[in-house]
């Protein structure tokens, strides 16, 4: 009961502590915008814990942070090799060559009007269907190793990204375009300097969305087939040995990588389109 | 016309190269079992074959067809064997998830806006949570709602759904309650409206469009979680259970009439909410 | 938002110590692996003895040693390495009963890649279930002094999936199948038997002991409890008994369970004929060297065992006893 009563009165100390901090001159600061997500996560880790420990409840069916935290500490090369297997050479070449060839495909219909409107319903169409029923399809296809894995995150990101980029590839201005023609710019030309930076935003919005769809793409393939490696295999595999705290240390490390992903992807989009509105604060 | 054409074109392209690629597949498996048996065979006998295995590495449109119409037409809706049945069981999460994540996105982003110690602890875990698997936490949703004393498979699979579809609503609200500009809340201020006339009369119905836009890719999320949900944990009914027993019985053509049943189940869902949007903007007054 | 959560907590405890109302978690998809249980569900032996059967059917996500712990279940059918690997983790599960008494387990092999006997699977790639069910195949190769970390010399293992395909494509040079069920699987494909090695872990003296059932240990202190899984046993073991002489009818029943839809008669009724023989012999009791057997067989597991040591009080034959008495 103590557990409870203190997790309780942690909760709401550092929620006022939290309140207080944003409604103050510092959290205009970057630290400040750092330090209130950051405690606010760690207030929900302290909660947990108080929880799994006040209510008794057992390890098999949720183990407490701490215990998560011992676990990943034992088991750093094991995460690191499930994590090289999934993410390096499965989520990774697939969201490369996923959203190369969707580039590639926007670019190669740009000059077809016909193609475009033939594509861009069938994409947007194949874009919001369930593609995670694939993977079991692509893994009797590709194999059991990282080639099934990156051709499911391969048609997962492709058609995300391919709608995007067209749409974006249309985005420019009607007067800008006949700013670039009264230029004499050659079609190569006024794609370069004017389309395909305009292009872009839209392009970074797709780009985001497959980078979330990457990883879970990567990891739900594993479930039909694998290496004994690999986080997909790993998780699948520790429920079954009611290895629960070896589960969240692969959760973790999978909300890691993707959060890093993303926010690379964010911090690259920042310095491309500098020029758009949504990066001016 | 116009517009059909181009579409139809594509389309035949696709079937075209599904054709190819199909004998292409499926005739490794028939040279195999020939050199099993010791025998040799010529394409021209091999073409007809690939066409209608039991067990083809892909099934050819026909095929797919062919069972997908037997699994919706050739039985009584009620049948465990009926697609439609299964169709319904999916449409029954999706929906249940679909309600969860709006009533959550939309809360959640109300006190986003509302509250800037929200707006700073929270949204960036709302973008993390994004990042981690679903399908890892399935099995844990489902034992911990099993835990707390809930029964079925409904909630766990509309908890998973919602995960997701909740997501798109969030980032669109706090977008869409926070467009209008200084000048028209000044406006109100000078009418004296308090917080909560400000809110219904004007933030509410700045925030529609952004919220029906969301809505489209909140439902595909949430189909996609449904079909997660009922993938991998505790196949009994639905689509994505179809899938699974599919796959490991080893009968293909089931799997894939249940994938291109969830494809179709996916275009009516997003139809219909094509469809509430453009009632709810033409109520609005909103021109199309 | 703490108290709602022990309240519904302790709710679900005490639903579950009611005595008349038994939920069954089953390791598995509903098919004729678990044709007792349907049979003695459908002809009404659970009624008989006074119970409220449900029967939670599994799937490749859900284990039902934490299903049991999540108080989900009052009893599961699950294998007993999984078993006896959940109670080294602190999970006291004991086995009341096993119905089978045989192992249907195998590794199927390809005859053209040349393996004739287990030392020829050195450098070979075999598929493994894994989610619980690699615990066998783990310790087989411990004692056959086979590496499966993929070093040379070893074997490379590959998770497979749940289907055949491995093999089909030739991605393995064996797969792990059930002699119930995935084998005849590679047969339907068009692969003929003679076109198959095969190497039953029961003829290998690896057996471990499959399907038994399963409890917590500190519930069987209750004797209403206890009461309820004598019944339990002794209906289930009557439909056993009635799938085991009536096998087309038990399949027929199974397939009226399967919600998917999926399943065919064909195969259920195949699976409901290879099942028979593995429950055949078997009355319901363990076999206390078997038990033993399985025990050894895993703690030979070479560097990295299943368990550590030998178990102490993971079997009673307290259930059986009163439930074969009458």
């Amino acid at each position: 009961m103590t557990w409870l009563v203190g997790t309780i009165g942690i909760w709401l100390a550092a929620w006022a502590l939290n309140a207080r901090l944003a409604a103050s001159g510092w959290a205009r600061t970057t630290a400040g915008k750092l330090a209130v997500p950051i405690l606010f996560g760690v207030t929900i880790l302290v909660l947990w814990e108080g929880l799994v420990r006040g209510a008794g409840i057992a390890p098999v069916i949720l183990p407490a942070p701490s215990a998560i935290a011992a676990k990943i500490a034992v088991s750093l090369p094991t995460l690191w090799l499930d994590f090289s297997q999934t993410f390096l050479k499965g989520a990774l070449p697939g969201f490369v060559i996923g959203c190369g060839a969707a580039i590639a495909t926007a670019i190669a219909i740009d000059r077809s009007p016909f193609l475009q409107r033939g594509l861009l319903p069938i994409g947007n169409f194949v874009a919001a269907l369930p593609i995670v029923g694939l993977a079991p399809i692509l893994v009797m296809w590709f194999g059991f190793d990282w080639q099934s894995k990156a051709a499911v995150v391969v048609v997962m990101v492709f058609f995300p990204v391919l709608v995007n980029m067209v749409a974006g590839l249309q985005a420019s201005e009607r007067m800008q375009a006949d700013l670039m023609a009264t230029w004499g710019a050659s079609y190569w030309q006024s794609l370069v300097k004017l389309r395909l930076p305009a292009a872009m935003p839209f392009l970074f919005n797709g780009l985001k969305i497959a980078s979330t769809l990457a990883l879970i793409g990567a990891i739900v393939a594993e479930f039909f087939g694998s290496p004994i490696y690999g986080m997909g295999f790993r998780i699948s595999t520790e429920v079954g040995r009611l290895g629960l705290d070896m589960v969240w240390a692969e959760i973790a490390v999978a909300a890691l990588a993707g959060s890093a992903f993303y926010g690379l992807i964010a911090l690259i989009e920042r310095w491309v389109t500098f020029w758009h509105p949504s990066q001016r604060h | 016309m116009t517009r059909a054409l181009p579409v139809l074109t594509v389309l035949a392209g696709i079937v075209a190269i599904w054709y190819a690629a199909a004998v292409w597949m499926n005739a490794t498996w028939i040279f195999d079992q020939a050199e099993r048996n010791g025998q040799t065979v010529t394409w021209a006998e091999v073409i007809p074959q690939t066409m209608d295995q039991a067990r083809p590495l892909l099934p050819p449109p026909h095929q797919v067809a062919a069972e997908l119409w037997k699994g919706v037409a050739g039985q009584a809706v009620t049948s465990k064997r009926s697609l439609v049945y299964h169709g319904y069981v999916t449409v029954k999460g999706t929906l249940m998830g679909f309600g969860l994540g709006i009533v959550m996105g939309v809360l959640l982003a109300m006190s986003i806006v509302r509250f800037r110690v929200m707006d700073m602890s929270v949204m960036p875990w709302a973008i993390i949570s994004q990042t981690i698997p679903i399908v890892a936490l399935a099995p844990m949703i489902l034992t911990l709602s099993s835990q707390l004393g809930i029964s079925g498979r409904d909630v766990p699979k509309a908890i998973i759904a919602a995960y997701l579809s909740f997501f798109p609503v969030l980032v669109s609200m706090v977008k869409g309650l926070r467009a209008p500009d200084q000048m028209q809340l000044d406006l109100l201020r000078t009418y004296g409206a308090g917080e909560g006339a400000t809110f219904l009369k004007l933030r509410l119905p700045a925030s529609m469009p952004y919220f029906f836009a969301s809505l489209k890719v909140a439902i595909a999320a949430s189909l996609i979680g449904t079909i997660v949900g009922e993938l991998p944990t505790g196949a009994i009914e639905g689509l994505g259970a179809r899938m699974l027993i599919g796959s490991q019985f080893g009968e293909p053509l089931i799997m894939w009439a249940a994938l291109f049943a969830a494809a179709i189940l996916a275009g009516m869902l997003i139809l219909a909410v094509g469809v509430v949007e453009r009632l709810a903007r033409a109520r609005m007054g909103v021109p199309a | 938002m703490k108290k709602l959560m022990t309240g519904a907590f302790m709710a679900a405890m005490a639903t579950g110590a009611q005595a008349e109302d038994v939920t069954l978690q089953l390791k598995w998809v509903t098919q004729a692996q678990f044709a007792g249980y349907y049979v003695a569900q459908d002809k009404g032996f659970y009624e008989e003895e006074g119970l409220n059967v449900t029967i939670l059917p599994g799937g490749p996500d859900i284990a039902p040693t934490q299903v049991i712990a999540g108080g989900g279940a009052d009893v599961m059918v699950d294998w007993m390495p999984a078993a006896l690997a959940a109670r080294e983790k602190g999970l006291p599960l004991v086995n009341i009963a096993q119905p089978f008494a045989s192992s249907g387990m195998m590794l199927t092999c390809l005859a053209e890649t040349g393996i004739t006997a287990p030392a020829d699977f050195a450098d070979k790639t075999l598929g493994v279930w894994f989610f619980g069910n690699e615990f066998p195949f783990l310790s087989w190769m411990g004692t056959l002094g086979l590496a499966t970390d993929g070093s040379a010399g070893g074997v490379t293992v590959l998770k497979q999936g749940f289907n055949v395909d491995p093999l089909l494509q030739k991605q393995a040079a064996c797969i792990s199948t059930m002699t119930y069920n995935e084998y005849w699987q590679v047969i339907d494909a068009g692969i003929s038997p003679d076109q198959l090695v095969t190497f039953k872990y029961e003829d290998q003296g690896v057996a471990t002991l499959e399907d038994g059932l399963y409890v917590l240990e500190d519930r069987l202190a209750d004797p209403a409890f206890e009461e309820a899984m004598v019944k339990f046993v002794r209906a289930s073991m009557k439909g056993w008994k009635y799938a085991e002489a009536n096998p087309d009818e038990a399949a027929m029943i199974v397939l009226e369970n399967d919600q998917t839809g999926a399943q065919t008669e064909n195969h259920q009724k195949r699976m409901m004929g290879e099942i028979a023989k593995l429950t055949a012999g078997s009355n319901g009791a363990l076999d206390v060297a078997a038990a033993e057997r399985t025990v050894a067989t895993l703690l030979a597991g070479g560097s990295d065992p299943v368990i550590t040591a030998a178990p102490t009080g993971a079997w009673t034959s307290v259930i059986t006893d009163k439930a074969l008495a009458n």
